[in-house]
């Protein structure tokens, strides 16, 4: 009998692989020894409260491309092992007790095995965290992260909800929670489902699969833009819209509710994408349109009917009962959390000890008003409350390298939200407050039903990229009040490529910041698609400006060029 | 009698200490582990060189339903 034959891999194959190995770690000969008792001063004094800004050398922690980390930053003592145990173990132990509490590992399991977006995003969470904090220490580290906690428990909330009701993972059947969910495109606000929030779910469709893939894992939108380019569809419309439609090309839209609420928000673009989705969905829909010139009080009368419209749809659909009590309720949960917000604004505005960084302000914030009430908010907000306080109280400059106060304006990139974090750590550049935090800058009026449903279609009217960037011309120039207000002495502008509203005016906007002498950066980008301007061509852009125009020197020069082409 | 009983206790009492060591020690290794884990960001790694791929390979094999093939009946 002859034995078959064990191919052994080359000794030299085995040592080219444990030296690429070798490069996901730090070299060992990097490490260098004190000296002198100076030396063995300076780094015990390091170890302790962690390095300062301009020693870190952040760069140096990255493995080649991915983003990985050859190891995790040291902070100093404190910060590291909060990090490690109010961070990293308390997110993790937390994903895992969402799940239970919101539907349970099984359907979970199914869904992640079901749905690209789903598996390929949600696991790597914990590294949204680590891109978002990257050199943050003391309060603003505490409170960004918590910011971050809520997104999440928001998040496997929301798929939680979907999977259970989803007939996709039910072998075709439509169980009570299916019976009992309301499915809406993401660019329609959660608080139109409110009357009906105590017995009925509301679901938006593309917030999870689309919107928040992006920031925590940017590679599995591609899958659907792609998709939706596959079919003939040329690559120039808002690729956010390319690939909400993608998901439904694909067969990547859980089947959860027995209909559906659109809107054209925020454009055109958004139209085109519903057809698609009125044509995969085959469920009864209602669109409920977003009127673009909205100042005008004939206009909102009309949007005000479309949401009582709308409300008499959903009693058609459900057979239950439109409930003011329930309605009133919840509006007013939403206005303590407005309310929250501008005391944060005026502490960001007048002081510099606004412990949130850009990042964490710009996600929570439009996600939060954008999604409606939601327990995680409050419970966030009392934590982040208990917080700004102190640093109010105590005076805490809690970010003590700023050199510019930034203002980011118009359509971020959602594939690297995290460049203000990138920004400071690298240029001192702090992003005070963005364009999307200030949409919703309003209280709903409870105390009648008419009052009520007039507030309610303004709110709905200032949406993300209706407010301000689709919104006229008029609101997309209040960036001048907010610099103001906000005491910001330069802009990080925007430019989504793909974004034709806001094309149209780029050459206003030269002339207006030459005419009124502001430090402002063009930020080219395409929304959620990487391909097109990379993360490092972004960083390329910034520090051009930063070293020949405002021929400043970085803090952390590491963090000048480095590769993150494959990173999540 | 007297003596044995004192023996008695102080064994109860060094196994007591000695679970209470072992536990400390179990705990102690767990915690190593996890920083260790978390400092040389090994869950990163391992999601991306291992199971992203092995996802990414699962979604792409998949069958899907073509909803092209669906009609579009604008007149419903």
């Amino acid at each position: 009998m002859k034995m078959p034959e064990i191919k052994l891999p080359k000794p030299s194959a085995i040592t080219a692989k444990l030296k690429e190995a070798a490069k996901l770690f730090p070299d060992p000969r990097d490490v260098k020894l004190p000296k002198n008792g100076e030396e063995l001063k300076k780094a015990a004094h390091d170890f302790w409260y962690g390095k300062p800004h301009e020693e870190r050398r952040l760069g140096d922690l990255y493995v080649d491309k991915t983003g990985l980390y050859k190891h995790r930053e040291w902070r100093g003592v404190k910060d590291t092992f909060y990090y490690f145990h109010m961070i990293w173990l308390y997110n993790y132990a937390n994903m895992v007790a969402d799940i239970m509490k919101f539907g349970g590992l099984g359907i979970f399991a199914k869904g992640l095995w079901r749905y690209r977006w789903m598996g390929q995003t949600y696991l790597p969470v914990l590294h949204w965290f680590d891109r978002g904090l990257e050199g943050m220490r003391g309060e603003a580290l505490r409170a960004s992260a918590w910011h971050y906690r809520a997104m999440v428990c928001v998040s496997i909330n929301q798929f939680m909800n979907m999977f259970k009701a989803d007939a996709k993972l039910h072998n075709g059947a439509h169980n009570e929670a299916w019976k009992h969910s309301m499915a809406h495109k993401e660019t329609v606000w959660g608080g139109v489902f409110y009357p009906w929030s105590d017995q009925y779910t509301n679901i938006p469709m593309e917030m999870i699969p689309y919107f928040v893939t992006c920031h925590v894992n940017n590679h599995t939108v591609l899958n659907y833009i792609d998709a939706v380019q596959s079919l003939g569809l040329p690559g120039d419309p808002c690729p956010m819209c390319q690939a909400e439609a993608g998901l439904f090309v694909l067969d990547d839209m859980p089947d959860y509710a027995p209909f559906v609420v659109t809107t054209n928000e925020a454009c055109d673009g958004s139209v085109a994408s519903t057809a698609i989705q009125d044509w995969f969905l085959n469920i009864p829909l209602f669109a409920l349109p977003q009127p673009m010139q909205f100042d005008d009080p004939l206009v909102q009368e009309h949007c005000a009917n479309e949401i009582r419209e709308l409300w008499k749809f959903i009693e058609e659909q459900t057979g239950a009962p439109f409930n003011w009590e329930q309605l009133k309720k919840k509006l007013e949960a939403q206005n303590e959390l407005q309310r929250f917000e501008w005391e944060k604004w005026d502490v960001a505005a007048k002081t510099s000890s606004y412990p949130i960084n850009g990042v964490a302000q710009a996600l929570y914030r439009i996600y939060q008003t954008q999604y409606g009430d939601h327990y995680i908010w409050h419970d966030t907000d009392r934590r982040v409350k208990k917080i700004l306080y102190k640093c109010v109280e105590k005076k805490i400059d809690t970010f003590p390298k700023t050199r510019h106060r930034v203002i980011a304006w118009s359509c971020a990139p959602l594939y690297y939200s995290h460049w203000c974090t990138w920004a400071y750590n690298c240029w001192g550049l702090n992003t005070i407050i963005n364009m999307d935090s200030l949409m919703f800058d309003m209280e709903v009026r409870t105390d009648t039903l008419d009052n009520c449903v007039m507030d309610m279609a303004r709110y709905h009217e200032w949406a993300p990229m209706r407010r301000m960037a689709v919104g006229g011309l008029h609101h997309i120039f209040e960036l001048w009040d907010y610099m103001e207000r906000f005491n910001c002495d330069m802009v990080m502008m925007y430019d989504q490529l793909q974004c034709k509203g806001m094309q149209g005016v780029v050459g206003l906007f030269e002339d207006e910041f030459r005419k009124r002498n502001i430090h402002a950066i063009w930020m080219p980008h395409a929304l959620p698609d990487k391909r097109t301007v990379s993360r490092s061509e972004i960083r390329r852009i910034i520090n051009d400006y930063m070293s020949t125009v405002m021929k400043e020197e970085p803090l952390d020069p590491t963090l000048l060029e480095f590769d993150d082409d494959m990173s999540w | 009698m007297r003596k044995i009983r004192k023996e008695k206790k102080s064994c109860s009492g060094c196994r007591l200490l000695r679970v209470l060591c072992k536990l400390f020690a179990f705990l102690a290794a767990v915690y190593g582990i996890l920083f260790t884990v978390f400092f040389f960001d090994l869950d990163g790694k391992l999601l991306f060189y291992v199971v992203e791929p092995f996802l990414v390979k699962h979604y792409d094999k998949m069958e899907r339903r073509n909803p092209l093939d669906m009609p579009y009946d604008i007149k419903k």
